[in-house]
């Protein structure tokens, strides 16, 4: 059942890129000389945003960066309350991340209740030196005490709305963008 | 997926939900290679193993497969309890829903035990296992098993060798192998060979035939120890020089590079040698872990209060 | 007093057709029947435009339970269930607890039978060995000058043809039919369903088919051999039927029975382990179906008795190996077997009449009740336009052990009369 969505344009290709790029200086300037810097995306936009910030890191700060992806379905608050059950994309960090600092990269910080999940799945993996948080959007509404450390956009909208980005890499996306989508609100 | 309340056999599985359970088998696989291999889905829940016939290995994996999620995992001792008090199963599943229990596991040696409880309770319900009915978690860890060595299963052909007439791995297994596009025969004596299966399944009443038939899998069921007491075969050296999995038949299976799947646990000297405990395509501890990944991955999905398939 | 049954077809043994015809009815008989009977001005007119008027029923296989199953069924509420299903008599099986295996039991249950409504028309069979162990011959003399009509130890065979053999001679010196349960116990094992691709599937252990025909086989042998009427009870393959069959051609004292649920059901309605398909001997195939319909087309079969077994949903609500064997059958065979077969054009309204009517009450000698002139007034009005539901209200058996539970038919028995007395209106 197709559903009538009003969305607005937020960011296009070229504002997003730009967004990407000040998220990979800033976390270039926090970790100089960083030798085992991890960044882990959270499933699914959050990994495609963790391989484009390493991307940069590389070439504009010749930073280089391991990557990883972290699934948090199963760490989710709400688990039980889902009529369907997503299948599992399992978590991939094939690396050791103890006394590593860590970047959790996702592409919208709402409720927090996403990034306290990972926190949770990423804690199952290792003892990181610290835990930080790259987040493309930060929107208003956050149900718990976690703030980015690093952000790419900041807007404040009403509760009705969401922000919905696209990533190319991303199946069915096909494009670099940023919509404000008004209700009704559907599962990303 | 749309969550389903019980797991009591494959027939009434669609591919769509097969899928599911073996898509999401590899990640829990993934958590073992960690060092917490826990995560949290089922915290707070409860899970119970009610067997009423025992079985150590079955019942471990489940409970492996339950703690591993982070459910509370509880064990029903069925011979100290109901039984010998003369409750019957509904008395039993009557006292497990007052202590509202989430997942209840069940093994009974009748057939459709785990049907009967799953229509009087609302916890979830996972066949562990009802008489010569269906093992579904059984057959699906040797699915996921097989396709991690054959990948593709379609075309490919399994050979299901032993007491098939007794046996609900036989059946719940032929169904998921011929489900993921897979050829089934049957090799078994005449007297454990049910008169009536499948017309898909083709069935052979000797070693040499079923090699003609080229199969990738010899899967070697359990000769069950009551069965030496029937008239089924005249004895353990005639069943296993006739149907077991011999030094020689070996052999073929070494020369051909034919893989090796048993449900255990196994009846040395009868079904299958010590040679063939060592066999170098033997998957049978691969069986034994991906049955906690499996299970892991079924208890994912399941969910009580779902509503039953009709 | 008399009633004047306007308007009715009247259902008959000889024929389909169903010639409409007023019948007049006075104190317990029939005392006209014709095209149009006017002159009766002080009759209670009752119109049955529409409606068939046949013979009322007789069941020669029931289980009423009592002794000792009471919380499955009594004498009382089996003649009940049985007035609401259109039968005004049947004959009481001795699988009681105790048997029915000594000429006290016979008269006790006998005398509990006289208190039911249609009690003069219950009949009991004694079983042939005591305790229906199949060791020992029961009191057989005895049983049958306290009443008993038939000897059986139905729901087991006798296993050793010796016995056996023993009992026929007894019986047929004592001019009783006996009647076979046919299974090889040693085939049937711990099975609880027909052997075949269901019981492959559900992963029961199965009851070959030939568990019983060779049984039947046997059984014939013997009658043959002792010369005894030998009855057949719940025919339930189609080999086991041409046994009979090729056996009756050749001139052999053998008769048999079909239950309603050998025609309307078959091992494929087990689904889910749903026990109120659990019956001995068990459903077969779909192929068994359709020879047995045929079969009772043709004449193969004397008579249509139900098995009604009643059992309490606690027994039933187990898993299908421990679950009891058995189906209820007097409240819902008339109305299944017209919904069925009668409403779908198979097989007219004399079959029914013929099997379920006439030929089980003159295999006992009884004397039949056909709707004619001077005939004892026992019969059915039945409405084909309305339909029956078998709610728990609508049943008058104990038990509700019938996969017809809560089921809508078509057709619905709107009067029962007996012996001139309307048991029953709707």
């Amino acid at each position: 059942m197709p559903t009538l969505t009003h969305r607005r344009l937020h960011l296009d290709q070229t504002k997003m890129a730009e967004c990407i790029q000040r998220l990979a200086a800033e976390i270039a300037k926090a970790h100089p000389n960083a030798t085992n810097l991890a960044l882990v995306g959270i499933h699914k936009r959050g990994v495609p945003l963790a391989y484009r910030i390493a991307h940069r890191l590389r070439t504009d700060h010749d930073l280089t960066c391991v990557v990883g992806t972290i699934d948090i379905t199963q760490y989710r608050d709400d688990l039980g309350s889902f009529t369907i059950l997503p299948r599992l994309e399992g978590s991939d960090i094939p690396f050791d991340i103890d006394d590593a600092p860590v970047v959790l990269c996702d592409e919208v910080l709402f409720t927090g209740r996403s990034v306290r999940a990972a926190i949770d799945a990423l804690m199952d993996f290792g003892r990181p030196r610290c835990v930080e948080l790259a987040t493309l959007i930060d929107r208003d509404g956050r149900e718990f005490p976690i703030q980015p450390t690093y952000c790419g956009d900041r807007i404040t909208l009403p509760a009705d709305q969401r922000v919905a980005v696209r990533f190319v890499e991303i199946e069915d996306d096909n494009e670099d963008a940023v919509y404000i989508e008004s209700a009704p609100l559907s599962q990303a | 997926m749309t969550p389903r309340k019980d797991l009591l056999d494959i027939a009434s599985l669609s591919n769509e939900e097969i899928e599911f359970v073996l898509a999401n088998a590899a990640p829990f696989k993934d958590l073992f290679r960690r060092s917490v291999k826990k995560v949290p889905p089922l915290r707070g829940r409860t899970v119970l193993t009610l067997f009423y016939e025992p079985s150590t290995r079955t019942r471990s994996s489940f409970e492996v497969a339950a703690s591993r999620l982070s459910a509370d995992v509880t064990h029903f001792d069925v011979e100290f309890s109901s039984v010998v008090k003369g409750e019957s199963i509904l008395d039993t599943v009557e006292t497990l829903e007052a202590m509202q229990l989430d997942y209840i596991v069940v093994r009974h040696k009748q057939a459709g035990i785990p049907n009967l409880i799953a229509r009087n309770t609302a916890a979830s319900v996972i066949n562990a296992g009802d008489g010569w009915h269906a093992h579904p978690t059984q057959a699906l860890l040797d699915a996921f098993t097989a396709r991690e060595v054959l990948e593709d299963l379609r075309g490919r052909r399994a050979l299901i060798v032993g007491d098939i007439q007794h046996s609900r791995v036989a059946r719940s297994t032929s169904l998921i192998f011929r489900r993921l596009g897979m050829e089934v025969a049957y090799l078994a004596p005449g007297s454990l060979m049910p008169r009536q299966i499948p017309d898909e399944i083709t069935t052979f009443g000797n070693w040499q035939d079923a090699f003609d038939w080229k199969p990738d899998i010899v899967y070697l069921l359990r000769v069950q120890s009551e069965r030496l007491d029937e008239p089924f075969f005249p004895s353990a050296t005639e069943y296993h020089n006739n149907f077991g999995l011999t030094d020689a038949r070996l052999k073929v299976l070494n020369d051909r590079k034919l893989w090796l799947m048993h449900p255990g646990p196994v009846n040395r000297g009868v079904e299958i040698t010590d040679a063939g405990m060592n066999y170098e395509r033997s998957l049978i501890n691969q069986q034994v872990e991906n049955g906690i990944a499996v299970r892991m991955s079924v208890l994912y999905w399941l969910r009580p209060g779902a509503a039953p398939v009709a | 007093m008399k009633r004047l049954y306007k308007n009715a077809q009247i259902a008959s043994a000889d024929s389909p057709k169903l010639p409409s015809a007023d019948v007049l009815v006075e104190g317990d008989r029939i005392i006209g029947v014709a095209a149009s009977i006017s002159d009766a001005s002080d009759a209670e007119v009752i119109d049955c435009t529409g409606r068939i008027l046949l013979p009322a029923l007789f069941d020669i296989h029931v289980h009423a339970r009592e002794p000792g199953q009471e919380q499955k069924e009594n004498i009382a509420s089996c003649a009940e269930a049985a007035i609401n299903g259109g039968v005004t008599g049947f004959i009481m099986m001795p699988n009681t607890t105790p048997a029915i295996d000594n000429a006290g039991v016979v008269r006790t249950v006998l005398e509990s039978a006289r208190r039911a409504r249609i009690g003069s028309s219950i009949y009991t069979a004694g079983a042939i060995t005591k305790g229906r162990k199949g060791e020992e011959l029961a009191g057989i003399a005895a049983m049958k000058n306290a009443g008993a009509v038939l000897l059986t130890d139905d729901g087991f065979p006798v296993d050793n043809p010796q016995v056996l053999r023993r009992a026929m001679e007894y019986a047929r010196d004592h001019d009783l039919p006996l009647a076979s349960h046919c299974e090889v116990k040693e085939l049937s094992g711990k099975g609880s369903m027909h052997e075949g691709s269901v019981s492959y599937s559900l992963g029961l252990p199965g009851i070959p088919s030939i568990s019983e025909e060779i049984c039947i086989a046997r059984d014939i042998r013997l009658a043959e051999f002792t010369g005894t009427h030998l009855n057949i009870q719940h025919v339930s393959t189609a080999r086991g039927m041409d046994t009979i069959w090729r056996a009756k051609q050749r001139g052999i004292r053998v008769t048999c029975e079909i239950a309603p649920h050998h025609l309307l059901f078959n091992h494929e309605d087990i689904g889910d382990f749903d026990t109120h398909y659990k019956m001995n001997p068990p459903l077969r195939t779909k192929e068994d179906n359709a020879a047995l319909l045929e079969g009772l087309i043709a004449g193969k079969f004397d008579v249509i008795a139900t098995d009604h077994a009643p059992h309490t949903p606690f027994e039933k609500n187990q898993d299908f190996a421990s679950a009891p064997f058995g189906i209820t059958g007097l409240e819902t065979a008339l109305v299944s077997l017209y919904d069925r077969f009668i409403a779908k054009g198979i097989f007219g309204w004399d079959i029914i009449v013929k099997h379920y009517s006439a030929q089980p009450r003159s295999l006992f000698k009884l004397p039949t009740v056909p709707v004619q002139e001077g005939g004892v007034a026992e019969f059915i009005v039945f409405n084909p336009n309305r339909t029956t539901t078998f709610t728990r209200e609508f049943m008058k058996s104990k038990s509700l052990n019938t996969p017809f539970l809560d089921k809508q038919l078509q057709g619905q028995i709107e009067r029962v009369i007996y012996r001139g007395e309307e048991l029953l209106a709707r």
